[in-house]
């Protein structure tokens, strides 16, 4: 159940990014709750694909500068760390 | 700054939580005034019976409450329908309490009959109600908490 969560995201720093915009507008935008939102960003939810397809496509990016697989419950790859940083 | 923001607890966790209190404050004494002097009487046995009755009237009366103002205090989150996250953990507690009910079905409809009847039944049935429920909640309440990745 509350294993290491295999998905790392950035969906906070995006919202930074998207003029500070708060989990409930980004939960309405994508058709969660706000605490929904709040605990993909804490690791302690994986979304479905579809929410995380939306989630991309709120800040314009594609899925795999959102979201990252951690293989083997390690670390985010260092090319995704990398991608972050424009 | 708006963007920063904790892990706030959702509507149905804390519908969770009030549910394993009611639980807790109610058939927590009855079954430990169940255990401590066990009914003798012959069947119907009014007085058992007015325990119980007074246990799921507290129940429902806690629950009735507790919906009340979790509805006024958070109307918001009340209004909002379940989302992804919400099925899942709901999907994840009702398949680990069914299997609780299933065993407890099999206690009390196939085996206890042999050597048990009354309210020593009566009351292993109500258990395992109350059981399977508990870890519906239990489960419900632990995965909004520490996480769950389906």
């Amino acid at each position: 159940m509350a294993r290491h969560p295999a998905i790392a995201n950035r969906v906070r720093t995006l919202r930074l990014l998207a003029g500070e915009m708060t989990q409930a507008e980004l939960g309405e935008r994508i058709g969660v709750t706000r605490q929904t939102i709040a605990a993909i960003e804490a690791g302690k939810y994986s979304p479905t694909l579809e929410a995380a397809f939306r989630i991309a496509e709120v800040f314009g990016k594609r899925l795999d500068e959102v979201f990252c697989w951690l293989a083997d419950g390690g670390e985010a790859s260092a090319a995704w760390r990398e991608s972050g940083r424009d | 700054m708006a963007y920063v923001e904790t892990n706030p607890m959702a509507y149905r966790e804390r519908i969770a939580w009030l549910s394993l209190i009611a639980m807790a404050v109610t058939f927590g004494p009855y079954f430990t005034v169940m255990a401590l002097s066990p009914p003798t009487a012959p069947l119907p046995d009014l007085g058992t019976m007015g325990w119980f009755a007074l246990t799921v009237g507290c129940q429902a009366v806690i629950l009735a409450v507790g919906h009340g103002v979790l509805r006024w205090r958070h109307a918001a989150d009340a209004r909002a329908p379940a989302d992804e996250r919400d099925r899942a953990i709901s999907r994840r507690s009702l398949g680990a309490a069914y299997y609780v009910l299933i065993a407890g079905v099999i206690l009390v409809g196939c085996v206890m009959p042999f050597q048990s009847a009354g309210w020593r039944l009566i009351n292993a049935a109500v258990a395992a109600i109350v059981l399977a429920e508990v870890v519906r909640y239990g489960v419900a309440a632990y995965c909004y908490r520490r996480g769950f990745h389906g």
